[in-house]
């Protein structure tokens, strides 16, 4: 019956095409429009790491001064360098790093290449298995390197094609401002987005080309990018004690009681830095895994649910028109569905045939929602925001796309179809 | 014409009016919000910054590896900027208006205020920075040379500062703020000069805060400070940019120049996300009103051919064209009112829920009547061509026998 | 009441030239009842939507009431037929969507009647048809004969010099049919013109007259006082 209904249903929409035309450009349309902004929406609030997003933490602690204290207040979201360092000697998780964003000049060795800046990471040796960052040739630095501020470093291979035009470069050395480090390894590919694990740097987009310990960046005085918060003056911010917050410090925990074992030795640890009279306020502190972390950081800009919102209205009211549009059209034949009706077809039937043509709709509103979604990508794209790039059709929501597109015609052809179905043979006989 | 058969035939019509109810009901509360969060963006993309903007240009610039003596080259590359054709003023400052980045300190009329209830933003810079930013003075004076501190000496701190207009009337309400003295903490500073408006470089301290602003005078080199900003002579701002790399390259090598740009594009940047929300809800508008505009056409399309016979009739029965056509406007007139009234409250509860969830201010009641009269235009545009059809209809269908 | 001198209407299409009537000449005099008869296609319907002004004609002379038709607007006719002429038709023609009230009601509108007085007369015209009681009903919810007597209804609420009556027992059993004609004779008898398009002998036997119209000709007369057709005397 299928086959007959969808051919039924194609005639029946070439004889109103004016009709139909407006029908599909209106799910279109509103489709396009809709999975424009979802795609943007779940891009922007995918996962960063959804191999580990629930074994890594970010830890919070409150180091600032009684005065001005609000209970139940939220920590600062970074540390203080003293805390981070000392959380990373204690070495409680399975694996944990401190870090902070920075620029580093390097000056090519290369004839012809001029000086450039660079994003950078400094870091600990926990950074790379714990981020579960790709190397295409060497490996990470150790703890050991961490100890001694070793003249080691760790560049993107984007960098490393850039200096010396080719990958295996592990063991030469580049001159990143006043000190000359060795490369140790070269990452493959990798960028995360979100940014999550420091989200003072521009939440999407890039991430750093290149990376050396923490501690050797401090010695050469490397500059420091990113959130800097004083609740004193200090004359070097950056130096160890000073009472200011500006380092993210991460933690692998394995599962929910590590963390719990772990979130009771932040307290311990607050506790005893109050009895030694570095802390003047009680142990407050946070353990937040990834998507936690994502949402109370607020990640996901408000314009982009709200445009989202917008669209979705604005596919409503497509819908709306649709379902009137279809009404239309339906009780438009109402003569002929009475003569179906007349040689026997049952109700069933008819309400059959008349969701095929909603249907019917819907696949081409999909087309062109398909459509009108890459331009509108495309145009997302050419905007100049930090997650422009970003912004691509995978092949889960193509599908989605169509689906939106089918099952709301169908939703939006119920109600007619149920009108249609509803009429009697009799009048529509008697009055034509 | 009157009311009540129109009313008694749309009730025999239920389903087909509601929809068209419901959907201008829709469209006007999207569209009346809609236009009111454009209204808020372009309002913002207004903000005025308080400086000649059309007349400046700045640089961002880095240093690789220590510099000796940085003030000395700061002042060297001033002098060097100044010598370019078409420059009328440049400074060495650590910031700009709409540049984003900032520094910023809590400040109070009482020292050591650990509430921390306003913020300002903190614009310091060598000594032409108010000439060259072209601002206005609306009280006091500027700073003299002598007030001047080298920003990066040992413990620099300076006596005195310029606050704006918004910022005084914050921490003195009412009163006149020259010779006060508001606090940075525990530092005194005595306001010699107020000037009329200093945007921020951002406003994530609030839309409230967004003009709080105060000048120190700090003598600051640009390894602290980061920019120079130059004034250049109107319409050669491009020409300034590009003999600006090789001027201070001349002066001193291993510097890193970015950010050459003008401010009005910086401007343009920073409300970038502003600008393309505003063009997203003109375009979703538009299409909205388009759509809309479409589905009354159709249904009124519908509704003229199943009442042929009818109107065919009334024709018959004395009606002129004329009393055809209205008939139409005014069944549309009457649906159209429906459908904004549904769509108002719609609009306030739509808009009851951005506020809670993303912080928009209140509808303010005059998108009411605009939103109401550019409904029952375009639904009366809308549904024109139909009742024009419908008027054509010849009274012979009366005798026409079926 | 009503002359038509020499009136033609023809229809043309791209194709061919239709001549629906040819120099149609007729009178319908004061207080008189006049049948006009003639086989399907003879031009009967196209007398009918001339002399209702429901269609323009391409040439000769009408005059309703003493009024020139010919030159009027679309206003102006509507005004006329509205207030001179009542229309009964096969298939009634009420306005499924509205009531009895608000069916007879349709023509009082367009007249500009105040609303006090509308109501009057929509319950003196439903009353003298025997419906008053069934004001409120839809037309759906009624016999033929009594849609039909809804239909005279409103044909008389204005109290029209003239009523077109085309086939008005067309769609009606004898019985009701009889109570349509007997309707109408009483109407004429209170002094309104009645004219009725049938192919029935025996409806138009019942009129003082009858008109013959064979293609778009009115060609014979057989009754009533006015035993000389204007359209003979001309031919």
């Amino acid at each position: 019956m299928f086959p007959y209904y969808l051919d039924r249903a194609w005639r029946s929409l070439r004889r109103d095409v004016g009709l139909t035309l407006l029908m599909v450009v209106a799910i279109g349309v509103g489709v396009g429009a809709s999975m424009t902004t979802l795609t943007v929406l779940h891009v922007l609030s995918a996962d960063p790491i959804p191999e580990a997003s629930h074994q890594l933490y970010a830890v919070q602690l409150d180091p600032r001064p009684a005065l001005g204290m609000d209970p139940g207040e939220e920590p600062s979201d970074q540390l203080t360098r003293t805390d981070a360092e000392a959380l990373v000697r204690a070495a409680r998780g399975k694996r944990q790093a401190m870090m902070s964003g920075g620029s580093a000049a390097i000056e090519p060795q290369t004839a012809g290449l001029a000086p450039f800046r660079v994003d950078a990471r400094w870091t600990s040796a926990d950074f790379f298995p714990m981020f579960r960052v790709p190397f295409v040739a060497g490996g990470p630095w150790s703890a050991a390197d961490d100890a001694a501020n070793a003249r080691v470093v760790v560049i993107t291979r984007a960098l490393a094609e850039k200096l010396f035009g080719q990958i295996d470069v592990v063991g030469r050395s580049i001159r990143v401002e006043t000190g000359d480090l060795r490369i140790v390894g070269v990452l493959d590919s990798w960028s995360v987005n979100p940014h999550f694990y420091d989200l003072h740097q521009g939440t999407y987009g890039q991430s750093e080309q290149l990376f050396a310990p923490f501690s050797t960046s401090r010695e050469l005085k490397f500059g420091v990018d990113g959130s800097l918060d004083c609740w004193e003056n200090a004359d070097d911010p950056h130096g160890l004690g000073a009472p200011c917050v500006w380092v993210q410090f991460w933690v692998e925990l394995e599962d929910a009681a590590a963390a719990d074992a772990y979130r009771d030795f932040l307290v311990g640890y607050s506790d005893d830095q109050r009895k030694a009279g570095r802390y003047q306020r009680p142990p407050n502190v946070r353990l937040r895994d990834v998507p936690d972390w994502l949402d109370v950081q607020k990640v996901v800009p408000s314009d982009a649910r709200l445009q989202t919102w917008v669209a979705l209205g604005f596919l409503f009211v497509c819908l709306i028109n649709t379902v009137g549009l279809l009404l239309t059209k339906f009780l438009r034949h109402g003569a002929e569905i009475g003569v179906r009706r007349a040689v026997g077809a049952s109700k069933r039937s008819i309400f059959a045939q008349l969701l095929v043509e909603a249907g019917l709709v819907g696949v081409a509103g999909g087309a062109l929602g398909l459509g009108l979604a890459y331009l509108g990508l495309w145009a997302v794209r050419q905007q100049p925001t930090d997650y422009a790039e970003l912004a691509h059709l995978d092949l889960p929501m193509l599908f989605a796309t169509i689906a939106l597109a089918v099952v709301s015609s169908l939703c939006a052809g119920l109600l007619p179809a149920w009108r249609g179905c509803q009429l009697t043979p009799a009048i529509q006989l008697k009055s034509h | 014409m009157d009311f009540l058969p129109i009313l008694s035939t749309l009730r025999r019509h239920r389903t087909a009016a509601t929809l068209v109810v419901l959907e201008i009901a829709l469209t006007c509360a999207i569209v009346s919000n809609a236009v009111f969060l454009i209204r808020e963006r372009l309002a913002r993309m207004d903000t005025p910054s308080g400086v000649v903007e059309e007349e400046l240009v700045r640089v961002r610039l880095i240093g690789i590896g220590q510099t000796a003596d940085a003030a000395a080259l700061t002042a060297q590359d001033l002098v060097a900027l100044r010598a370019i054709p078409g420059v009328k003023s440049v400074a060495s400052t650590n910031q700009v208006p709409f540049g984003n980045s900032g520094w910023n300190s809590s400040v109070s009329s009482i020292p050591d205020d650990v509430s921390g209830s306003t913020t300002a933003s903190l614009y310091m810079g060598t000594q032409d920075l108010l000439e060259t930013w072209g601002v206005r003075l609306i009280a006091g004076r500027d700073f003299t040379p002598e007030e001047y501190v080298d920003a990066d000496a040992k413990d620099a701190k300076v006596s005195s500062a310029i606050v704006t207009r918004a910022l005084a009337e914050r921490l003195f309400p009412g009163q006149s703020p020259l010779g006060r003295t508001l606090y940075l903490g525990s530092d005194p500073e005595t306001i010699v000069g107020v000037i009329d408006e200093l945007a921020r470089p951002n406003d994530r301290n609030g839309p409230e805060s967004a003009a709080y602003s105060m000048v120190l005078p700090l003598s600051i080199s640009y390894t602290t400070g980061g920019t120079y900003l130059i004034r250049v002579e109107p319409g050669r701002g491009g020409e300034v940019l590009a003999a600006v790399d090789a001027t201070l390259t001349k002066v001193a090598a291993n510097r890193i120049f970015t950010h050459l740009e003008s401010l009005t594009e910086v401007r343009d940047s920073y409300f970038r996300k502003d600008r393309s929300m505003a063009y997203l809800l003109i375009g979703v508008s538009l299409a909205l009103l388009i759509i809309t505009a479409l589905g009354i056409v159709g249904l009124a399309s519908f509704w003229v051919q199943q009442r042929t016979r009818q109107i065919g009739i009334r024709r018959a029965l004395g009606a002129s064209r004329g009393d055809i056509l209205r008939y139409f406007l005014l069944e549309n007139f009457i649906l159209a009112t429906m459908g904004i009234v549904v769509g108002m409250g719609l609009a306030y509860a739509l808009n009851h829920w951005l506020m809670d969830a993303y912080a928009v201010p209140r509808l303010p009641a005059t998108v009411l009547p605009i939103g109401a009269v550019a409904l029952w235009l375009l639904g009366q545009l809308a549904v024109l061509a139909p009742a024009l059809r419908a008027a054509r209809i010849s009274p012979a269908i009366a005798t026409r026998s079926v | 009441m009503l002359t038509m001198k020499n009136v033609t209407k023809v229809f043309r299409t791209e194709m061919v030239e239709t001549h629906a009537l040819r120099e149609l000449t007729l009178e319908v005099k004061s207080g008189e009842f006049v049948a006009v008869t003639g086989p399907s296609g003879s031009g009967k319907t196209t007398f009918l939507n001339i002399a209702g002004l429901l269609d323009d004609f391409t040439g000769g002379e009408y005059r309703l009431d003493g009024v020139e038709v010919r030159q009027l607007g679309d206003r102006a006719r509507s005004k006329l037929r509205n207030e001179k002429i009542g229309f009964v038709f096969q298939s009634f023609n009420l306005i499924p969507d509205l009531n009895l009230f608000d069916n007879v009601d349709v023509p009082l509108r367009y007249r500009g009647f105040t609303r006090g007085e509308r109501r009057q007369r929509i319950e003196r015209a439903l009353e003298r048809v025997g419906l008053a009681s069934r004001i409120r009903h839809f037309p759906a919810e009624l016999s033929g004969g009594q849609q039909q007597r809804v239909a005279i209804a409103r044909a008389i609420a204005g109290d029209p010099k003239l009523l077109l009556a085309d086939e008005p027992t067309g769609n009606l059993d004898s019985q009701m049919a009889r109570e349509v004609m007997q309707l109408l004779e009483e109407l004429n008898a209170g002094g309104t013109v009645v004219v009725i398009v049938t192919h029935d002998p025996e409806i138009a036997a019942r009129a003082q007259r009858n008109v013959h119209i064979v293609d778009g000709v009115a060609s014979h007369l057989d009754r009533g006082p006015a035993l000389v057709s204007p359209a003979l005397r001309t031919a």
